[in-house]
């Protein structure tokens, strides 16, 4: 029994933490170093020899491993053991209407008004003591550290809640499509989206203008996602993330028009009736040139010249790929391809996490406990009659010095 | 009005002021002049105050806060670390503090003098109201680190020199200089700490997600275990004195390994910063 007490007085103690404190540093610079998850041919290129290693210990996704969640574990343990140690101590020195003079102390002598001093002190209220007088304030200052701890805890569980209940969805599309969110079973139409450009071509802001739909209940909710400003609809959250080139593919075969698509800068589609003939949109160029070393680029963001780059496959292989200007098609055996109408799509990030507000309140809590425990200080001081004179004993825990020069200066002014 | 040629100006003033100081602060150390000590002092206050004009006019210029890119943040680095010396030399009294103070600036000044000046408008997912916050909060955060390191390197050194009486008669003493140490570092954390809080918050509203382990968001981090590692070894094993300020000494040179060091070594979302 004995030992099960000492090791948990171990896992509670600050030695314990300033272990875990120190693992975390190593991990973090780990994680922030090696390339987290990619894919493993990346680590071979990057650390020959190494790479094996790294997957096998979850290196490549430090902050998801079994060890990094063990490591946090460990630390909210000893964050909420080594609350409930000093819950009661805490709670005790509250209580305490005077406390023992600090031990080893000379004091300072003082022959002036002890009332004065004590309110040049900023002590409004004393207590009588046995051949003295004792004042305290800025009790809240014992909660300091403990408060500290509880905000850390209280984010940690408000992150660790998030990641187990957090879903995520995204949905990309031009204006006029409704897509199915996930498995939400509702909808999202994307009725306009616009980038409003500034007289130098740069970007002052991305706007989609949305409309939620539940097809269950005929409910719909409308509004508007930009950058910096989500919204907020049905218990989800909607963000403008990013943006990139659409355009419609239409498939001839002979004279007859088979197929009509819009296909987005990435995507690829296979031809109606021959899965095996995939075409895709590799990228789009707006204004289409080409740089010194002749590869295909962009003059500006504006729609001047449109230059389609393709990439044409059959049964895996690639057939062909080119660039193609507004007036020209693609002619693969009896089908006609071309590309027109480019224009923006945007992609509409969409979550729903329950407890952001929890992490929220744990930042709150931490940051007005800090405070406490650097501004709030707890601070006493002692009186203790003499003959002809006070002896003045003075306690801060975490401001002394300062406390100490003050003292020292009000008990000069104030000495006859 | 060319609102760059008068920013440029009150930069350049300030980075020769700041180096004239740094020069006068070594002449008081090295010849013991106090008469030096008086003059690095004052030219430190002008260069404060031209570089605060240089940040007011590049705002005024580039009509938002001069916060978004590396030269820009740069010089406020710069000019939050001569901020916090400037209140904590008049919180505690003495100027000596300085001589350790002006190289950091120097150094960082001259970082931002090599950055592109470009007035550049700022991308969509900067465009918002916690920018202020979540910048100028580093900007204190990091200026009390400064001070917290020039301060520790002041107590290495008087270590040294106990034997001076110039360093006796100029230098607070040993314990004096721990005490002034754990203030910078304690507003420091209390500023860093802010600093995470209103990046989460921000990055929830632009990114949608509060925390994504980026390298800048993880070194933050990395910063604040460093500096909750120095706070609770003062606690919990007296660490003052030589350790607590060879500590405060790394923290600093993780503060600047995650301004500099990321930015240039371990891009990510935050690259533009």
């Amino acid at each position: 029994m004995d030992k099960v007490k000492k090791a948990l007085r171990f896992l509670f103690s600050m030695q314990f933490a300033l272990v875990i404190l120190g693992l975390f540093v190593l991990v973090c610079i780990g994680g922030s170093v090696i390339p987290q998850g990619e894919i493993q041919a990346v680590y071979e290129s990057a650390y020959p020899g190494w790479s094996g290693l790294i997957l096998a210990t979850g290196l490549d996704d430090v902050f998801h491993s079994w060890w990094f969640i063990l490591l946090t574990l460990l630390l909210c343990g000893n964050l909420l053991g080594c609350n409930l140690l000093h819950i009661r101590p805490i709670l005790n020195k509250m209580k305490q209407k005077t406390r023992p003079l600090p031990a080893g102390e000379d004091g300072l002598v003082f022959s002036g008004d002890p009332e004065t001093l004590l309110k040049e002190m900023g002590f409004g209220k004393w207590e009588q003591i046995d051949r003295g007088r004792y004042a305290i304030r800025n009790k809240i200052g014992f909660w300091g550290a403990w408060l500290t701890h509880l905000g850390i805890f209280i984010i940690i569980l408000g992150f660790a809640l998030g990641q187990m209940f957090t879903v995520n969805y995204t949905v990309y599309g031009v204006p006029g499509e409704e897509k199915p969110i996930g498995d939400t079973g509702l909808q999202l139409s994307i009725d306009d989206f616009s980038i409003e450009l500034r007289p130098d071509d740069t970007v002052e802001q991305y706007t989609a203008s949305l409309t939620l739909k539940n097809p269950a209940t005929g409910a719909s909710w409308s509004g508007q996602a930009s950058v910096n400003h989500p919204w907020d609809a049905n218990g989800l959250r909607f963000y403008q993330n990013s943006t990139g080139w659409a355009a419609d593919m239409a498939v001839y075969k002979g004279e007859e028009l088979i197929q009509t698509d819009t296909l987005c800068a990435g995507e690829y589609r296979a031809v109606e009736g021959r899965p095996e003939l995939l075409v895709m949109l590799r990228a789009f160029y707006p204004d289409y040139t080409q740089d010194e070393t002749g590869m295909p680029t962009s003059a500006s963001g504006s729609i001047v010249d449109p230059g389609y780059l393709y990439m044409l496959y059959y049964n895996g292989e690639l057939l062909g790929m080119n660039v193609l200007r507004a007036d020209e098609k693609i002619t693969v055996s009896d089908y006609t391809i071309l590309f027109s109408n480019p224009r923006s799509y945007t992609l509409i990030q969409i979550k729903r996490d329950p407890f952001t507000w929890l992490a929220g309140v744990g930042g709150a809590v931490l940051l007005g406990a800090l405070f406490i425990a650097f501004y709030l200080r707890t601070e006493e001081i002692w009186l203790m009659e003499e003959e002809g004179h006070w002896r003045v004993y003075g306690r801060s825990r975490k401001g002394s010095l300062l406390f100490r020069e003050k003292l020292a200066e009000k008990i000069k002014e104030g000495t006859k | 009005m060319n609102f760059l040629l008068v920013e440029k100006i009150f930069f350049y003033a300030a980075f020769g002021l700041y180096a004239a100081a740094m020069i006068l602060f070594f002449v008081f150390f090295a010849l013991k002049s106090q008469k030096a000590g008086k003059y690095a002092n004052l030219l430190m206050t002008a260069a404060f105050v031209s570089h605060t004009l240089a940040l007011v006019v590049r705002g005024i210029g580039a009509g938002r806060l001069p916060l978004t890119n590396q030269y820009e943040f740069a010089s406020s680095f710069a000019w939050g670390i001569c901020l916090c010396y400037l209140v904590f030399q008049w919180r505690f009294h003495f100027r000596a503090m300085g001589a350790f103070a002006t190289p950091v600036i120097l150094v960082i000044i001259a970082y931002a003098a090599l950055q592109n000046k470009q007035v550049r408008e700022l991308m969509p997912a900067l465009r918002s109201g916690w920018l202020a916050l979540h910048v100028s909060t580093a900007i204190i955060s990091y200026g009390s680190f400064g001070v917290s390191c020039a301060v520790s390197a002041m107590f290495l050194l008087r270590e040294k020199m106990s034997g001076s009486e110039f360093w006796q008669k100029n230098v607070p003493e040993g314990k004096k200089l721990d005490f002034i140490s754990y203030r910078a570092v304690s507003l420091g954390f209390l500023f860093l700490t802010m600093v995470l809080v209103t990046g989460a918050i921000w990055a929830e509203q632009a990114w949608g997600s509060y925390w994504s382990w980026d390298p800048k968001e993880t070194w933050a981090l990395i910063t604040w275990f460093i500096y909750a590692i120095y706070l609770h070894l003062r606690i919990s094993r007296g660490w003052k004195g030589k350790s607590a300020a060879i500590f405060a000494v790394i923290g600093f040179a993780c503060v600047v390994f995650t301004y500099i060091g990321v930015n240039t070594l371990l891009p990510g979302i935050h690259s533009y910063a």
